[in-house]
């Protein structure tokens, strides 16, 4: 009995000191990076240093530009990637399952589909802009234009490699082809359909930047543009630094999300 | 014939075939069989002789390009709610709980939740898997996940039971452990057993017949009558070994 409780003392202390590890690395990846920035802006070439930065972005709370703070951007943002990405969880994983799980669906709609996944999604803006102007609803339709085939695809990939061991199992108990679909494919497919979830988010935020860039009054891209226009330097890296920060919570989100999700994905550690 | 032989699965001159690169592959060539109501039938044959074609056969997951399968008397074509497998390769689904694998078939038939789970408890129960019932798929030894296989087959009450070489993976202790359940859950809850294996000695501890499969194409080659050999069996017992050397040197070696 008590060598059982050492052992498993000392699978608690391996447990720990990896714990710890994994949680200074990134610490100490982010504290590299800063040292580096402070290495390169004391060159004097322009390139702000953090400390240049970080005023910079107390100042946006104190005099907000274009009456937002630096949250009201993000905030911004964000609304439009969470728009966009509320039509791409619905329409695109529903049409990714009827192109992944029919094939008739998929021979109809297949050739379309990869043509329009091949056109960048900013080379939507001169039609769009033309159809419905400057405002909310095209930059939300040019961020989906830029995330829906990320989901589609990951979904259709798992909608399309059900594990025939499945699907026999459906056959022996009889299974309607709505079972099949419903409790079989689908479920088995849920990993795939998380990576699209991730993958749509992450290019959701790129695209939103890129169009806010291009033209808006508000949003992170729009300061950028605006630090750009008015040789702000530390704004841009203000803008830059948020949308690395909110990227990463992003990501970060998803994650937690799928593992609430699908708590069979979660897999034991590797030492 | 008294009531114990009642004929509850007749296969008439079943064939299998398939067409690969170069022509066509025999899997299964004319198999005609009876199987009784309630008899533990093992089907014994080489690797890769067309055993796991003919369970799927019975099971309804591939159609057979010649032959009938009669259950109960009246033809079947595809897939039947009274015959229940158990897959070679387990087959379960790493998405839902030992409780949500077990269920599956009844969940599937429309069973209500309470009532399904009620049985399905007793099959977890009567594979001794009490206590995993939350546990994920992954979280089990080899062992345990074709006891949520037998529990699986089980809770949807099936007149029949393929069991399709449910041992094949597991190590030997765990093997003779998991046949010694086998045929107290059989003791337990009569059922007609169609068990296939490759291994001998399996066939000999568990069978009331065996049917011995030729190399593939498969057909039945001969069929023993172990009835007299009381159970639990021993493996050491000359009665036995006698059975056993007599399959074994009528055994067609596996390519
Ligand atoms: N869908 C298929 N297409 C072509 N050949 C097949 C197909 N299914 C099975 N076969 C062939 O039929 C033969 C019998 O296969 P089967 O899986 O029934 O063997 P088995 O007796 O179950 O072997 P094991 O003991 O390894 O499980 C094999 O040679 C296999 O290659
Ligand atoms: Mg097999």
């Amino acid at each position: 009995m008590k060598k059982n409780n050492e052992m498993l003392s000392a699978a608690e202390i391996r447990e720990k000191r990896l714990g710890v590890l994994y949680k200074i690395l990134p610490v100490i990846s982010v504290l590299l990076l800063v040292a580096l920035w402070l290495a390169a802006s004391s060159s004097g070439t322009g390139f702000p240093s953090p400390i240049q930065v970080w005023d910079r972005t107390v100042q946006l709370f104190v005099k907000p530009v274009k009456k937002l703070s630096l949250i009201g951007h993000v905030g911004v943002s964000l609304r439009r990637i969470g728009l966009a990405l509320l039509f791409d969880w619905t329409f695109g994983i529903a049409f990714g399952v009827l192109i992944g799980w029919f094939p008739r669906a998929k021979a109809f709609f297949g050739p379309l589909f990869n043509a329009f996944r091949a056109i960048p999604p900013l080379a939507w803006i001169p039609l769009i802009t033309l159809w419905f102007g400057i405002g909310e609803f095209p930059k939300v339709l040019i961020v989906i234009f830029g995330s829906l085939a990320s989901i589609v695809v990951n979904v259709q990939a798992g909608m399309s490699n059900v594990e025939k061991m499945y699907l026999d199992v459906g056959t022996v108990f009889n299974a309607t082809p709505r079972q099949r679909l419903l409790k079989i494919a689908f479920p088995s497919a849920l990993d795939a359909i998380f990576a699209g979830v991730r993958t749509s988010t992450s290019a959701a935020w790129m695209v939103v930047l890129a169009a806010e860039m291009l033209g808006a009054n508000a949003g992170v891209g729009f300061l950028i543009s605006r630090g750009m226009d008015s040789l702000d330097m530390p704004l841009v890296l203000t803008g830059m630094v948020a949308i690395g920060v909110v990227g990463a919570i992003l990501a970060i989100v998803t994650q937690f999300a799928e593992r609430m999700i699908c708590p069979w994905t979660r897999r034991k550690k590797s030492y | 014939m008294d009531e114990k032989k009642k004929v509850i699965l007749r296969l008439e001159n079943i064939c299998q075939s398939y067409v690969v690169q170069n022509g066509v592959k025999d899997a299964v060539e004319n198999v005609s069989l009876e199987i009784y109501d309630n008899e533990f039938l093992v089907i014994l044959g080489p690797g890769h002789c067309g055993k796991t074609v003919l369970m799927n056969m019975i099971a309804g997951l591939e159609k057979p390009v010649g032959g009938k399968i009669f259950l109960d008397g009246e033809e079947i074509h595809g897939s039947d709610r009274r015959i229940g497998m158990v897959f070679q390769s387990m087959n379960l689904m790493p998405w839902r709980t030992v409780m949500g694998n077990v269920e599956f078939g009844l969940e599937l038939a429309g069973v209500k939740k309470a009532e399904r789970r009620a049985v399905a408890q007793k099959y977890i129960d009567l594979v001794g898997l009490t206590g995993f019932e939350n546990s994920y798929p992954h979280e089990l030894s080899g062992g345990m996940k074709q006891r949520v296989g037998i529990a699986r087959a089980y809770t949807n009450n099936p007149q029949i039971l393929l069991m399709d070489e449910p041992f094949g993976a597991l190590d030997a202790q765990t093997r003779y452990a998991m046949e010694e359940e086998v045929l107290r859950i059989w003791e337990q809850e009569k059922r007609t057993i169609i068990f296939v294996t490759n291994n001998i000695e399996e066939a000999v501890y568990l069978a009331d017949r065996i049917v011995l499969l030729s190399n593939c194409p498969a057909t039945v080659k001969q069929v023993y009558d172990l009835s007299g050999l009381p159970k639990p069996r021993n493996m050491t017992d000359p009665a036995f070994l006698k059975i056993r050397s007599e399959v074994s040197a009528n055994t067609d070696l596996a390519l």
